[in-house]
C-alpha cells in the first residue's frame, strides 16, 4: 500500500470499528451502499455491469475516484448474471435477458418448495436442496445426472469460484490503492427468511403459519445452525468488521406480534448470540419498519449488533437501543432520488444532531441506493456529514 | 362488526368453518350471490382490522386465501345469476417492475368489498394497461410501483393513459409513493397504504352514482 492510502484506510477502519464499538471516532463514519448508482455513475448500463465483471469492477474504481467513502460494499451487483445464465436460473431476471437492457435485475419469488417437502427438508436440508430444490430452480439442472445438468454443476461452481477470485482481487486494488474499507464481510440470514424468502415465499409462509406451524417450527430448527455455519464461514477467520444480515418478514407489519415472537424472533437471536459468541458482529439491516419489536432487539448482548434503520421510528430506536448498540441510516432513498441537495443536507445535518453526539452511529441511507438517486443528492449527504459530523 | 356466523368465520380465518358454513347455507337454498356478499361483508371487516393495525399482511393473506378456497366452491353455481359489481377496476404493476405483494393486497381489498377487479399482473406495459381500461370501461386504474427506478416506468404510464383520453382516474401505489412522487407522475390519488385505495375507490364510484 503507498503510504497515504495505507493511512487513509487506517484512519477509515478505526473510525468505523469505533462507531460500531460505541465510541466516539474523530468523525461519523460515512457507509453507503451505493449499488446500482455505482454503475451509472461510471455510465455504464446495468446490462454491462451485471455481465461484465470488468465493468462491473471498474465502476466502483470510479466511484472511488470521485466521493469520500468511510466503508464501502464492493461490487454493485450481489449477482454475476452470466454464471446464472450457465445454470438457468430461473429466479433472477436480468437485462438484456428478459428485461430491458437498462432495467434493474429482479428477484422473482415462488413457492419453490412446496408443503410436502417438509418432512423430507427436515430430516437433511442439504440432500433435499441438491435433489429437490436447485432443479427446480435451474433450467439446465432440471433432470440431475443428465449430461446437461453435469455440465452446468461444473459451469456454476468454476463460475462462482472465478467469481470470488475476482472479487478478491478487486478488494485488493480497493484496499491498496484507494484506501477502501470494506462495509461487511461476511453475510447470513435470519432462519425465517431462509424459509419464507427463498423456499416456501410469502404466501406458502402464510399459510404454513396457520396450517402447519409444527413443520414451520421444525424447518427453523434445522435452518438455526447451518444460518450460523454459513456465517462463519463467509467471515472466513475475518473478525473485525461485521457481518450482513438484511432482514425482511420479520418488518412491521408482515407477521402478527404472537406469530413475530413465536417464529421469527427466537430463531434470528439464536444465530445473532451464536455468531457473537464466536466473535462476529451482526449488522442488523432491518429493512422496512421494525419499531414495535424494538424492545425484543434490544435483549441482544451489548454491541452484538449494528441496528440498522430505514422506516424504524429513528427517535424510538435511539431511546431503546441507544447505548447498547451502534445505530445507522437513514436519509430517505426517496429523498436521495427526488429531493434536492438542501434537503438532504438540512435531513443529515438533524440526523447527526440528534442522534450521534454521544458516538455509536454511522450515518447511511435508509436502504440500498439504486441507480435513479441524483449525483449532486450523494454529494450533498456526504459533504453534510463531513461539516456537521466531526466530534 | 359483523354479526353474521359466516362474516366472522372468515375474520376469524376459521377456514373448516366457513366451507362447512357454505355448504350448510347451499343445502339450506340459499342464494350463492347471499353466501358470497356475506363472505365480502367478513373481508371488509379483515381491511378494517388491518387498516386499525389489529391485523397484519399474515392475517390478510390468510383470509385471502379462505376467499379463494370458496369462490371454487360458490363461483360454478353462480351461472344464470348474475354477480352484482359496484365498478370495475383495472389494477397492475408498471413495466420494468415485477413486484406484486403490496398490488395482490390492494386487489383482496378491492375484491372483498365488491369491485370487479381485472388484475394484469406485473411488468405490464402502457399499451395493454390502456387497451384493458377501455375494453371493460374501467372507471378506476390502479398502478403499483415499489422500485424508486421504476418510478420513471409509472409517470409514462400514467402520461400515456391520461394522453390516449381514457375516461378514467388513476391511483398509484408503492412504498415510495409521496407527494412529490405523484405530483411528478401526474396521477389523480396517490398512497403508500392499500386501505386508502378502498377509500379512494368510494369516491371514485359514489360519484358516479
Amino acid at each position: 500500500m503507498a503510504g497515504n492510502q495505507l493511512k487513509l484506510y487506517e484512519e477509515r477502519k478505526e473510525r468505523y470499528i469505533a462507531a460500531m464499538e460505541l465510541k466516539k471516532p474523530d468523525k461519523v463514519p460515512i457507509r453507503l451502499q451505493l449499488s446500482e448508482f455505482t454503475a451509472k455513475y461510471a455510465g455504464y448500463s446495468y446490462q454491462e455491469i451485471y455481465y461484465e465483471k470488468e465493468k462491473n469492477i471498474d465502476s466502483v474504481n470510479k466511484l472511488l475516484e470521485g466521493f469520500d467513502l468511510d466503508t464501502i460494499t464492493g461490487a454493485p451487483s450481489l449477482w454475476w448474471a452470466g454464471l446464472h445464465d450457465a445454470t438457468g436460473a430461473r429466479y433472477l431476471k436480468y437485462p438484456g435477458r428478459e428485461l430491458d437492457p437498462d432495467t434493474q435485475f429482479q428477484y422473482h419469488e415462488e413457492e419453490y418448495m412446496k408443503p410436502e417437502d417438509y418432512d423430507v427438508f427436515i430430516e437433511n436440508p442439504t440432500e433435499w436442496i441438491l435433489n429437490n430444490f436447485l432443479p427446480r430452480l435451474h433450467t439446465e439442472f432440471s433432470t440431475p445426472g443428465s449430461y446437461r445438468a453435469n455440465v452446468s454443476l461444473i459451469k456454476g461452481a468454476f463460475g462462482f469460484a472465478t467469481q470470488l477470485g475476482r472479487n478478491q482481487k478487486a478488494w485488493e486494488t480497493w484496499a491498496k490503492e484507494y484506501g477502501a474499507v470494506p462495509t461487511f464481510t461476511a453475510f447470513s440470514k435470519a432462519p425465517f427468511d431462509t424459509l419464507a424468502d427463498t423456499l416456501r415465499g410469502l404466501t406458502g409462509i402464510m399459510m404454513d403459519l396457520y396450517e402447519r406451524p409444527e413443520k414451520v417450527r421444525a424447518a427453523l430448527d434445522v435452518i438455526i445452525p447451518h444460518n450460523i455455519y454459513y456465517g462463519m464461514a463467509t467471515s472466513a477467520g475475518e473478525m473485525e468488521f461485521p457481518l450482513f444480515m438484511p432482514l425482511h418478514r420479520g418488518a412491521y407489519p408482515f407477521l402478527n406480534p404472537k406469530q413475530w415472537h413465536e417464529f421469527y424472533w427466537p430463531s434470528l437471536k439464536k444465530v445473532i448470540e451464536a455468531l457473537w459468541e464466536n466473535g462476529k458482529r451482526t449488522m442488523f439491516y432491518a429493512e422496512g419498519n421494525w419499531t414495535p419489536y424494538l424492545e425484543s432487539i434490544a435483549e441482544l448482548p451489548s454491541k452484538s449488533i449494528v441496528f440498522h434503520v430505514d422506516q424504524t421510528d429513528m427517535a424510538q430506536a435511539k431511546k431503546i437501543l441507544g447505548g447498547k448498540f451502534c445505530l445507522s441510516g437513514n436519509v430517505p432513498n426517496t429523498m436521495l432520488s427526488f429531493g434536492k441537495p438542501d434537503e438532504v443536507r438540512d435531513y443529515v445535518k438533524g440526523l447527526i444532531d440528534e442522534y450521534a453526539g454521544d458516538g455509536g452511529f454511522i450515518i447511511d441511507a435508509a436502504a440500498v441506493i439504486q441507480g435513479d438517486a441524483k449525483e449532486e443528492n450523494i454529494r450533498a449527504l456526504i459533504e453534510a456529514a463531513r461539516e456537521y459530523g466531526v466530534y | 362488526m359483523t354479526t353474521d356466523d359466516l362474516s366472522k368465520a372468515i375474520v376469524e380465518l376459521e377456514r373448516d368453518k366457513v366451507m362447512a358454513l357454505i355448504k350448510e347455507r347451499l343445502e339450506a337454498g340459499d342464494k350463492p350471490l347471499s353466501i358470497i356478499s356475506k363472505l365480502q361483508e367478513g373481508m371488509t371487516e379483515v381491511g378494517k382490522l388491518f387498516e386499525s393495525g389489529n391485523y397484519f399482511i399474515s392475517e390478510l393473506i390468510n383470509s385471502g386465501a379462505i376467499m379463494k378456497e370458496a369462490m371454487v366452491e360458490l363461483e360454478p353455481r353462480l351461472t344464470g345469476s348474475k354477480q352484482e359489481f359496484r365498478g370495475n377496476i383495472v389494477i397492475a404493476t408498471v413495466k420494468g417492475d415485477i413486484h406484486d405483494l403490496g398490488k395482490n393486497i390492494v386487489v383482496m381489498l378491492l375484491k372483498g368489498t365488491g369491485y370487479n377487479v381485472i388484475d394484469l399482473g406485473v411488468d405490464v406495459s402502457p399499451e395493454k394497461v390502456i387497451e384493458v381500461v377501455k375494453e371493460h370501461k374501467a372507471p378506476l386504474l390502479g398502478l403499483s410501483v415499489l422500485l424508486t427506478s421504476c418510478l420513471e416506468s409509472m409517470q409514462q404510464t400514467v402520461g400515456e393513459v391520461k394522453n390516449a383520453g381514457v375516461d378514467t382516474k388513476v391511483m398509484i401505489g408503492g412504498p415510495i409513493i409521496n407527494d412529490k412522487a405523484l405530483e411528478y407522475c401526474g396521477a389523480d390519488f396517490g398512497s403508500t397504504s392499500g386501505s386508502s385505495a378502498v377509500k379512494f375507490a368510494e369516491e371514485v364510484f359514489g360519484a358516479k352514482k
